[in-house]
């Protein structure tokens, strides 16, 4: 790596946040959309057919053609993906209201709070372990620099990613205190309890692949976990125990079906957001779904295999030389990513709800005990091999 | 500093899950339900009373607007009441085609309470799988007497219309396709892990409570009480069907839920028979133009899809209305048990409660 100036090192840092958001702002949206589609799909329906335009001008008449005959539109699968800019625009154009017995200051902060924590994650993930590309010669300041997979390469980035995840809760708490409201009060304690006991699960979880690769570098851990180096062939095991157990926690932590209690619609409304509109409503939509892409990285990159096709060690077994497979890529990262987004969504449309003293039992009695197991097994394994 | 308080909410009237306007009051230990006080009247439109304004032919329409999801039923309930006030007999076809709507009408009426059940617990597919073939019924309500829901079906002495050419073939098409979509339901939602945990043992009421508090209909049978009108005091043409009571010991969520599920395949066995054993014949038996009524009183029972709903009617001497008339709503009196299913439980207990009661709002404020 070329050295920098400090100027270089500036921009080139707000290239790669401006970069990072951006992907943010536009998987966020997309997820949604994915969202109405996979669920219209699974529940034999068509989920978003129709915005802009709907049956008006060219493609409004091959529409219209069509479901004369009966079927359905090729267009109709790509006809709903302006529904994300309307939804944003509702969110931003909506009137902001702030219910008069709420506490303005807190109200106003808590959101922000949530959206922070859920966007700050992000600075420690990388997406990519090495340079994706250099930009030329010709740009001025940034000429010749390699643009970086990830924003920051900090050596406990886990610790800085934990620490900071759990910041989120407070948005969720401090939000429905600030309401004055009964049903945010009953979603945000529910929503305490559950992210502070989930969040138990999760991080020990979390501490097998630790524990495996003995690093706290997102982009070191999920290299090692991929290529196996320095693990034994056993530590498969606790890999495949540890991935299922972080995936059901961090369901939990995002509050999704089937433990989105602290916005269980049919009981408490909205939950903790009952009161809040407008932006202020989409910023906890937002680092909603921001969440669920970490979660989703998260699991990519520690328990599948990050970078590398095969997960939990198994890419030994494809030699480096081969073309593609065998190297790192940022299509294996992001396609696993994706993958769990969609069992998000598929989940979502499958499970009933938990009940709230049942989450806790699941939580306490199960998880935790099991995980703590995992990581002894994952300790010893390392200890004996 | 600390102290407890216990916190009053009002689940409703306008939430999601109290299935219209459904008000009830909670107070709540943290989430552990204290008391719980239903308040109903927000759809109050008076239909008894304006029943005593109406013709007996007149007021069959308000009936459609009790019990809005199964309107067929609470027709059978008019027509069969009034019938019984005359003395009219009606011809075996008519029988037997009211027979088989009120049972389809019950399958819709079962499938809409699944579906909003099942949403209530968080399971959102079960409401459009089952939404898909309740449009099947609908239709064929629509190809029948032209509407929906407020179908005003019957006619007193029998039928307005037979039944119009392609029905049966239509009835058939459902019936072959109906029973694969329970056992689809069933894949979803019987042997879930998560579905068993929020309806086994919740919202118990024992047959002794069922009985006390007037409770029929699945909620009783699930309590191991075989009691069905349709057997019990059989009429249109349930007394020539071949069919079984389902019933299960365990008087909770889950059990009132199997029991419906078989309930669907019980109809789905009369309107089977219903179909194949059509009689030929009139639909419309000879009546009076105007119907005058002595002094007299009587109480027609039958088993609508969420218990015993009955009607009331009392006759003065030669009024073309009644005097009196008074519906047994089997919703409003299983509403009653509400407090005592949740009492001591959850917050989210209620919900599943008020869903397993299948309670329709219109018919309880009537």
């Amino acid at each position: 790596m070329p050295t920098m100036t400090l100027t270089q090192t500036l921009v080139m840092g707000l290239i790669q946040i401006v970069a990072v958001l951006i992907l943010i702002f536009v998987m966020v949206p997309l997820l949604t959309f994915a969202e109405r589609k996979v669920i219209g799909y699974v529940q034999v329906r068509l989920g978003a057919t129709r915005t802009a335009g709907g049956h008006r001008g060219l493609t409004g008449a091959l529409n219209r053609g069509m479901w004369a005959m009966g079927k359905v539109p090729v267009l109709s699968i790509v006809r709903g993906l302006p529904v994300f800019i309307a939804d944003i625009l509702k969110l931003i154009l909506k009137e902001d209201i702030i219910p008069e017995k709420a506490d303005r200051a807190v109200f106003t902060l808590a959101p922000i709070i949530s959206v922070m924590a859920a966007f700050g994650v992000f600075s420690a993930i990388a997406f990519y372990p090495g340079v994706l590309f250099t930009f030329p010669k010709a740009f001025p300041i940034v000429g010749g620099l390699p643009f970086m997979g990830f924003i920051s390469d900090v050596n406990v980035s886990l610790l800085y990613i934990i620490g900071l995840a759990s910041v989120g809760v407070y948005g969720i708490v401090l939000g429905a205190w600030a309401s004055n409201s009964k049903y945010p009060l009953l979603g945000g304690l529910r929503s305490a309890a559950q992210i502070v006991s989930y969040e138990v699960p999760l991080t020990l979880s979390l501490l097998v692949p630790v524990v495996l690769s003995g690093s706290l570098n997102f982009r070191e851990m999920s290299l090692r976990l991929a290529t196996g180096e320095g693990m034994s062939g056993l530590a498969v095991f606790p890999l495949a125990v540890g991935f299922l157990i972080y995936t059901t926690c961090g369901f939990a932590e995002t509050n999704r079906s089937p433990f989105d209690l602290p916005e269980a619609e049919n009981e408490l409304v909205a939950g903790f957001h009952t009161e809040y509109s407008g932006m202020k409503f989409g910023f906890f939509y937002l680092a909603e779904y921001t969440n669920m892409i970490v979660v989703s990285t998260f699991a990519s990159g520690f328990f599948l295999g990050g970078y590398h096709l095969l997960p939990f060690g198994l890419q030994r077994f494809i030699p480096a030389t081969v073309p593609f497979i065998g190297q790192p890529s940022i299509l294996f990262f992001f396609g696993k990513v994706f993958f769990i987004l969609f069992v998000y969504l598929w989940v979502r449309a499958t499970l009933p709800r938990y009940r709230y003293d049942q989450l806790m039992d699941v939580g306490w009695k199960y998880l935790i005990p099991l995980t703590l197991v995992n990581l002894f097994v994952a300790a010893m394994i390392r200890y004996a091999f | 500093m600390f102290k407890n308080e216990e916190m009053e909410i009002n689940l409703g009237p306008q939430h999601p899950s109290t299935h219209g306007v459904l008000r009830v009051k909670l107070r709540l230990d943290g989430e552990t339900v204290v008391k719980c006080t239903p308040i109903i009247g927000y759809l109050h439109r008076g239909v008894e009373k304006i029943c005593e304004n109406k013709t007996y032919f007149q007021g069959q329409v308000w009936t459609d607007r009790m019990d809005y999801v199964a309107a067929i039923s609470n027709n059978l309930g008019w027509a069969e009441g009034v019938e019984k006030l005359f003395g009219i007999e009606v011809p075996r076809r008519a029988k037997y085609i009211r027979t088989m709507l009120t049972e389809m009408n019950r399958i819709a009426s079962h499938l809409l309470w699944l579906a909003t059940h099942a949403l209530d617990i968080g399971a959102m597919t079960v409401f459009l799988y089952t939404f898909r073939e309740r449009e099947y019924l609908l239709d064929l309500f629509e190809a029948f007497c032209g509407a929906r829901l407020t179908t005003t079906a019957f006619r007193i002495g029998g039928l307005r219309e037979d039944l119009p050419p392609g029905f049966i073939k239509q009835a058939q098409a459902f019936q072959d396709m109906f029973l694969p979509c329970i056992d689809e339901y069933e894949t979803l939602l019987t042997e879930n892990r998560i579905w068993k945990k929020r309806t086994v043992g919740v919202a118990r009421l024992s047959a002794e409570d069922c009985i006390a508090l007037g409770v029929t209909g699945p909620v009783l049978r699930a309590a191991g009480v075989p009691y069905d009108i349709r057997k019990a005091f059989p009429s249109a043409a349930y007394a020539e069907m071949d069919f079984v009571i389902p019933t299960r010991p365990e008087a909770d969520t889950y059990a009132r839920y199997l029991v419906r599920l078989e309930e669907m395949r019980q109809s789905h066995r009369i309107i089977q028979q219903c179909i194949d054993g059509l009689p030929e014949g009139p639909v419309m038996a000879k009546i009076p133009k105007i119907l005058k009524s002595e002094v007299n009183e009587v109480y027609h029972a039958i088993e609508a899809p969420k218990g015993e709903l009955g009607y009331y009617f009392v006759g003065e001497k030669g009024g073309t209305m009644p005097y009196r008339m008074h519906v047994r709503a089997p919703s409003f009196v299983n509403l009653q048990a509400l407090p005592k299913m949740v009492e001591g439980r959850l917050l989210a207990d209620v919900i599943a409660a008020i869903g397993t009661l299948d309670v329709v709002l219109g018919e309880i404020d009537r």
